[in-house]
């Protein structure tokens, strides 16, 4: 039981750091990134790309997370230029679409040249006894660094100036203009943050089972569930939802059938989005 | 409203009809080039259902793969499993697709869910309906597939007059989507299209018309759907997945051009065209395709049909 | 900073919200726009500050031609803005959102904070409190307040004293009227005429998109048809 629990909290994480990526990118810039999971695996493949030149497995790690937050900095400047020039729902749809094409492009493009990549990492230590519970060292290594990632996504967000722009923007974009914050600008930083933070959740999956170029889709869907269910403008709430879905991923796959279990996890998920479509934690509408 | 007489008002699908008629008689030599001319007419009927549901209404559906699929297996899994011939089956098929998408479209009024938050559920829906389709293979077959050949249609097994089915299918389709443009209902389509909040300010229940439209839509998919569905002979979930069905359908609407009359015939025909291109590339398709939508909705927002319209300056519906 | 529009035309797709319109606030000059509903106040506002876009017309500051600025950018000029809405943020503190306004003056904010608690007491009280909780009275306050944070030299307010109790509306001109006197630029758009034209220099008249009367605001206030107009 408390195995499964692990196993819960474990993909939980996982699942919100891809989804908080998703939420930070809609409240900054209004726009839902349906090529996040395609950022992931961009991740993944970078850091296996330089495992294979020799590189240390850590920097290859971190320089997969770096890959994938330059490669969201691109996105944003070129591709999602157009979108940005509307507001409101007519950028919604704009960036729907067009992140929904890039990440055409991109799966089309790695399913192509990498048709056989997996990308699987082991640690030294396979598993670890903490308090007569048996863990998988890379469960709980994932988890401690998506946990770290959160911690200080939050110290960020309400210690720093920047931080508490980021924050202005989401709870207000027009309030932020009028105290002279330009929101593009802020925003560019925050996609390349977001994509990062999905580089790392690609990366997470090559430790803890294995990652291949056709996850991409998987992924997005997952992060935008939980970022949906947790409330898209709430990060709070994308932690809480991204560990709740994960849990309940977890014990349904433990007890049912894996097909089962998805539509389980989907059903739970429309039906949170359909009893509190601001998300779980929303105070304002 | 117009004045002028019906003939001229609907010339151009008189042409369309002509046109579309022809083709068994080009294509007869290839039964290749006779499924494509099929398929695509099935699509042009599933691009017509979502030019109502999404161009005019702006329910953002991501599901049509699974509404199709469902009516499609409905009925096939009662036609085998209750020996029920399709003339009971078909309907039942089509009466759940059409409940489905009423029901989306009704809880998403209800909550006051934006476009972004049906289009999600919709999405959720359409895995929901593949996991369904394969974890109960006991009905479906799963992967594998369901054979949906049988004794009473064998109308279907003759390519031509399964293309010119599909053709009396689309037809109908046609005359339902001009019944209703030509409607009240239709004027308070162009109303909601334009800006919804003004239009519900100046009277319009906008809450009926997106039912409506949803009901709609979601019959001619589902009706394309079921017979789709012996029309393949058989049908298996990757037939109706996202990347089947919403994705081309998305891809022909906005390149024929969204709220016209032409636009989802042409954008299907053109689309069809483009596959046949992309074929050969394999694995990359999927990479034109995204291609393709970001180039048309950057550059070519308002599709063809509105770009003729300004380039030959004539009217096209 | 002097601010002018000349000759501004708005429309909002084929409906024409304001037709010619021209206006000035001179330095430490106070000034009033009033009209009634609909009339373009919103709109003539936010054009000045670069919210909305006009159709023709030049938009000046200091006497050098300034279409086309950005909100944010005229923030950093020193024009602030306080929209009817408040747009505060509300999951955030009185104090982060009183920050936050001194984003792009950071020189001697801890000094303005201080005298935004002097201006406003309560603030002081509240600062923890999450602004979305506070009274329409109280955000008002914080409205004002994160606009002062800037360290403003014209200072945009409309319809300040709208969703306050007549009391707290009093309280607002006296804090109106110091700001005044420490050489601030005000441009007020108002429905509670008397008040207004008490508080500042001059007035414009605004109905159905254009001018329709300015001038000194002790002489509108004079004006009989004004005066059976707008003060019953």
């Amino acid at each position: 039981m408390t195995a499964t629990l692990f196993d819960g909290i474990v993909q939980g994480l996982q699942l919100s750091l891809l989804a908080v990526g998703i939420t930070l990118i809609f409240g900054l810039g209004g726009v839902l990134n349906l090529a996040h999971g395609q950022f992931a695996v961009i991740g993944g493949v970078a850091a296996k790309l330089l495992l294979n030149w020799g590189v240390h497995p850590v920097l290859a790690g971190i320089g997969g997370i770096i890959a994938a937050g330059l490669f969201g900095l691109l996105v944003d400047r070129s591709l999602l230029v157009p979108a940005y020039r509307y507001r409101g729902e007519e950028r919604l749809l704009l960036g729907l679409i067009l992140t929904l094409g890039l990440s055409f492009v991109i799966d089309g493009y790695l399913n192509y040249a990498l048709p056989e990549f997996s990308l699987m990492l082991s640690l030294p230590i396979p598993a670890v006894q903490v308090a007569t519970i048996p863990m998988r060292t890379a469960g709980l290594a994932t988890s401690l660094i998506a946990m770290m990632v959160f911690l200080a996504l939050f110290l960020f967000l309400r210690r720093t100036l920047l931080g508490k722009t980021i924050r202005s923007i989401i709870e207000n974009e027009i309030g932020a203009e009028l105290c002279g914050i330009d929101p593009s600008r802020t925003r560019t930083i925050i996609v390349g943050l977001a994509a990062m933070m999905a580089g790392l959740a690609g990366i997470a999956q090559g430790l803890f089972s294995s990652l291949g170029t056709e996850m991409g889709p998987e992924f997005t869907i997952l992060g935008l569930l939980v970022a949906v269910v947790g409330g898209v403008r709430s990060i709070n709430g994308t932690l809480v939802a991204g560990v709740f879905l994960g849990i309940i991923n977890a014990f349904a796959s433990r007890y049912v059938g894996a097909y089962v279990a998805f539509i389980i996890l989907l059903s739970v998920a429309m039906v949170t989005i359909l009893l509190r479509p601001t998300g779980l934690l929303a105070r304002f509408t | 409203m117009s004045s002028r007489p019906i003939f001229s008002r609907y010339a151009d699908l008189v042409l369309l009809a002509i046109l579309l008629a022809l083709v068994p008689a080009i294509a007869a030599d290839s039964p290749y080039y006779l499924r494509i001319a099929t398929l695509a007419v099935v699509y042009m009927g599933w691009t017509v259902a979502f030019n109502l549901i999404f161009g005019h209404t702006k329910q953002l559906f991501l599901c049509l793969g699974a509404l199709a699929g469902s009516a499609a297996y409905v009925t096939a899994v009662l036609s085998q499993q209750l020996q029920l011939s399709p003339w009971i089956t078909i309907p039942i098929g089509v009466s759940a697709a059409a409940g489905l998408g009423v029901l989306f479209s009704y809880v998403a009024v209800l909550r006051g869910l934006g476009v972004i938050f049906l289009g999600i559920v919709t999405l959720a829906f359409s895995l929901i309906f593949q996991n369904l389709v394969l974890g109960l293979r006991q009905f479906t077959n799963g992967e594998t597939g369901l054979v949906t050949r049988t004794q009473d249609l064998t109308l279907l097994d003759h390519p031509v007059a399964s293309y010119y089915l599909f053709i009396v299918l689309l037809a109908l389709a046609l005359f339902v989507y001009c019944s209703v443009m030509a409607s009240r209902m239709g004027i308070a389509f162009r109303a909601l299209s334009d800006d919804e909040q003004t239009a519900e300010l100046s009277g319009i229940d906008v809450t009926t018309c997106k039912i409506i439209a949803a009901a709609l839509g979601s019959t001619v998919i589902g009706l394309f759907g079921a017979l789709y569905g012996f029309y393949n002979g058989i049908i298996s979930p990757n037939l109706f997945s996202f990347v089947s069905i919403d994705i081309p359908v998305l891809i022909s609407l906005l390149l024929g051009g969204m709220r016209t009359r032409l636009g989802p015939i042409i954008g299907a025909a053109l689309f069809a065209v483009i596959e046949e291109f992309v074929r050969p590339f394999g694995e990359l398709n999927v990479l034109v395709y995204g291609v393709l939508l970001i180039v048309l909705f950057v550059a070519f927002r308002e599709g063809l049909v509105v770009m003729l319209r300004k380039a030959l300056g004539l009217s096209i519906p | 900073m002097v601010v002018r529009v000349e000759d501004i035309h708005v429309s909002y797709g084929p409906a024409v919200v304001l037709r010619g319109v021209s206006l000035e606030a001179r330095v430490g000059e106070a000034v009033a726009v009033i009209g009634p509903n609909g009339a373009g106040k919103t709109t003539l506002l936010r054009t000045m500050i670069g919210m909305t876009r006009p159709t023709r017309g030049c938009i000046l500051y200091d006497g050098k031609v300034r279409n086309g600025l950005r909100a944010f950018e005229t923030a950093r000029l020193g024009i602030i803005y306080v929209p009817a809405e408040k747009e505060l943020f509300p999951g955030m503190t009185v104090l982060e959102n009183l920050e936050l306004g001194s984003y792009c003056n950071v020189e001697d904010a801890p000094g303005r904070l201080g005298y935004v608690f002097d201006l406003f007491p309560r603030l002081g009280e509240r600062r923890q409190q999450l602004a979305g909780t506070l009274s329409g009275g109280e955000q008002q306050m914080v409205a004002i307040g994160r606009a002062l944070m800037g360290g403003p030299k014209v200072l945009l307010l409309d319809e300040p004293s709208t969703g306050l109790a007549p009391k707290m509306v009093a309280e607002l001109y006296q804090q109106l009227a110091k700001l005044k006197s420490t050489g601030l630029t005000l441009i007020v758009a108002e429905q509670q005429v008397p008040l207004v034209l008490s508080l500042t220099d001059r007035a414009y008249v605004l109905e159905q998109g254009a001018i329709r009367l300015s001038g000194k605001s002790a002489d509108i206030q004079g004006n009989p048809e004004i005066k059976v107009a707008y003060l019953g």
